[in-house]
């Protein structure tokens, strides 16, 4: 009898433990292109569809800044390929940054973020815009209890990292693992990559090679050639950008230090990530400091208006006679060819859009 | 009765564990590697990135980035690696550890460059930790060749001796494309042990060898740009040349 009671007892304590919300996270992977490398996963932030959920309520959180006016996704907008078409961005005290919004893609492949590499992961980037002064301005401590002032939030966090506590860490998990979700590989571009390095086009892609246009090749040739644009030294491959800082002559004389300013060494002065080209036609001003608005002035600016100075990138081959020297011809091909690298798909994902 | 039975339990649990103890324990044979690393030089001295070295015409020059692959190393039949990568800004003096036995590898032989057999494969298969990968490729591998830089070489120079600083001239040597693939034989080397379990094979590599080459000398005032494109060939060819015998043991 006192058996019975004992064995009766305990499954009465397994049952009532099996009611509480249970940690089951759906592990997950990031959808990869076929033409793409494998992306890296942080061992400490492993996908899940809950982590990723999150995340992208997170990204379009207003409650994230201090008078709950500024989410993420106002600085990089869908719209514009998640990045922002002012110069600068400017922060919920109504103060300017002094760059531009980086556009949200593909970062899952990168080692380095913002324009001089300051932080080493997604996780350590996704930490600064926050508390930043001139950005959202609120300190992690305001942010994490405000959502944990919030039932849906805590559940979801549960759902995602198996605890009731909320703070920074959890929330620039999720949003890194949302923003590794975020992969743009269904340009015209794309099909053009895959076809000049012999790769099996499936069935849309065959489709989409009938529709490149006689131009947009051309465009692609002066894009690669060593005596048309050179742009390829910079922007290649399936991400459309090398890995590294350089100087592309934007001025003799450096006012922003860059990658200098963050190493302490002097050779990096005026050094900014190179950034991808992707969506490029979208993610206007460009350069570091949104300097140009279209998309003419930086052919123009690589064209004619290239600068010396003490660090700019040897790969900038023709600085000495101020830039490549396109004609109006070859500047119209290579328009087009950057307009190939356009992916409505990734622009306008349902997966990616404010879930609110 | 319940006592025979729970006695008989305990000694079978207890035969269970002591078979398990008489499993032979397997004999961790200790690992043993082999490396090579390369140490670039400037006429013998070391050499540093973004330092100022002189031409023998008395240009001032800066070197900024220097790569290389080197591919399918082996002795024989006796394959030591696919693939090893110079990349002295990012990684130092290294260029390839790998276990293997260093009793195989008297003499060694390996492509300056990527062999043709995998230069045009689909450069996102390679496994995630191959140099080749396009991840870790980065500026090494032209979309549209399609191929691999083999060696990259790049840097400024002051080519007007005027007294002022001016770094009038860039200069980048990529030696690509299958035509350029050299081969690199080293005999009877010298592996000189540098840790309990690792064999070292140090490689110099002058630059001033290969720039103020005695017998064929690049000029950096008119010879600053060598992509391997047919307009190129003759500076590629001399570029490659050079960097080619300007590695060497150290």
């Amino acid at each position: 009898m006192k058996k019975w009671l004992f064995f009766s007892s305990l499954i009465l304590l397994i049952s009532c433990n099996k009611d509480k919300a249970s940690y089951l996270p759906t592990p997950t992977s990031v959808s990869i292109p076929s033409h793409f490398p494998q992306m890296l996963i942080p061992s400490d932030n492993p996908m899940t569809e809950e982590g990723i959920e999150l995340g992208r309520y997170l990204f379009y959180e207003k409650r994230l800044s201090a008078d709950n006016t500024m989410s993420c996704a106002t600085c990089h907008s869908p719209q514009n390929s998640f990045s922002d078409n002012n110069q600068f961005s400017v922060g919920i005290d109504g103060i300017q940054g002094n760059r531009q919004s980086m556009a949200l893609i593909n970062l899952g492949w990168d080692d380095f973020f913002f324009w001089d590499g300051r932080a080493t992961s997604l996780e350590e980037q996704i930490l600064e815009p926050i508390p930043n002064p001139i950005e959202m301005h609120q300190s992690w401590k305001a942010a994490a209890a405000k959502l944990n002032a919030d039932m849906v939030y805590r559940n979801r966090f549960f759902k995602a990292f198996g605890s009731p506590i909320i703070d920074s860490t959890q929330v620039t998990k999720a949003i890194a693992q949302f923003i590794r979700t975020m992969v743009s590989g269904e340009s015209k571009y794309d099909v053009m990559y895959k076809y000049e390095n012999g790769l099996l086009l499936n069935a849309a892609e065959q489709q989409i090679f009938t529709t490149i246009e006689v131009d947009e090749w051309a465009g692609y040739d002066l894009f690669k050639s060593l005596n048309g644009a050179d742009c390829f030294h910079c922007h290649n491959g399936p991400l459309m950008r090398v890995k590294k800082f350089s100087n592309n002559g934007l001025d003799a004389t450096l006012t922003d230090l860059g990658r200098g300013a963050v190493t302490g060494n002097s050779n990096d002065n005026g050094k900014f990530k190179v950034p991808t080209l992707r969506n490029i036609a979208l993610t206007a001003p460009y350069m570091h400091d949104g300097r140009f608005a279209t998309l003419d002035e930086v052919i123009d600016f690589y064209s004619t208006g290239i600068h010396a100075s003490p660090t700019i990138d040897p790969l900038i081959e023709y600085a000495n006679q101020g830039g490549v020297q396109l004609d109006t011809q070859e500047k119209m091909l290579l328009k087009k060819f950057l307009l190939t690298l356009t992916d409505l798909n990734f622009v306008n994902n349902p997966k990616f859009q404010d879930p609110n | 009765m319940k006592t025979s039975h729970f006695l008989f339990y305990l000694f079978l649990l207890a035969g269970l564990f002591s078979c398990n103890k008489d499993k032979p324990t397997p004999i961790e044979t200790p690992k043993s590697y082999v490396e090579i690393t390369v140490q670039p030089t400037y006429n013998s001295s070391n050499l540093f990135l973004d330092s100022v070295y002189v031409t023998t015409e008395g240009y001032k020059i800066k070197f900024t980035d220097l790569k290389f692959f080197g591919t399918t190393l082996k002795n024989g039949q006796n394959s030591l690696a696919q693939v090893g990568f110079f990349d002295f800004a990012l990684s130092g003096n290294n260029f390839l550890k790998v276990e293997q036995d260093v009793n195989l590898f008297s003499d060694l032989q390996f492509f300056l460059g990527v062999d043709s057999l995998i230069n045009h494969n689909d450069p996102s298969t390679f496994s995630d930790d191959s140099p080749l990968n396009i991840s870790n490729a980065g500026t090494m591998h032209w979309g549209w060749n399609p191929g691999y830089i083999f060696i990259s070489v790049e840097g400024k120079a002051d080519t007007l001796q005027d007294g002022i600083e001016n770094y009038d001239h860039n200069f980048s040597f990529h030696v690509g494309t299958d035509d350029y693939l050299q081969t690199k034989t080293f005999s009877a080397i010298n592996w000189v042990k540098t840790a309990s379990n690792t064999h070292t094979f140090a490689l110099q590599l002058d630059l001033f060898d290969v720039i103020c080459n005695a017998i064929d000398p690049i000029d950096l005032r008119n010879e600053f740009l060598a992509h391997s494109s047919s307009l190129q060939t003759a500076l590629t060819l001399k570029f490659g040349k050079n960097f080619k015998s300007a590695l060497t043991p150290y």
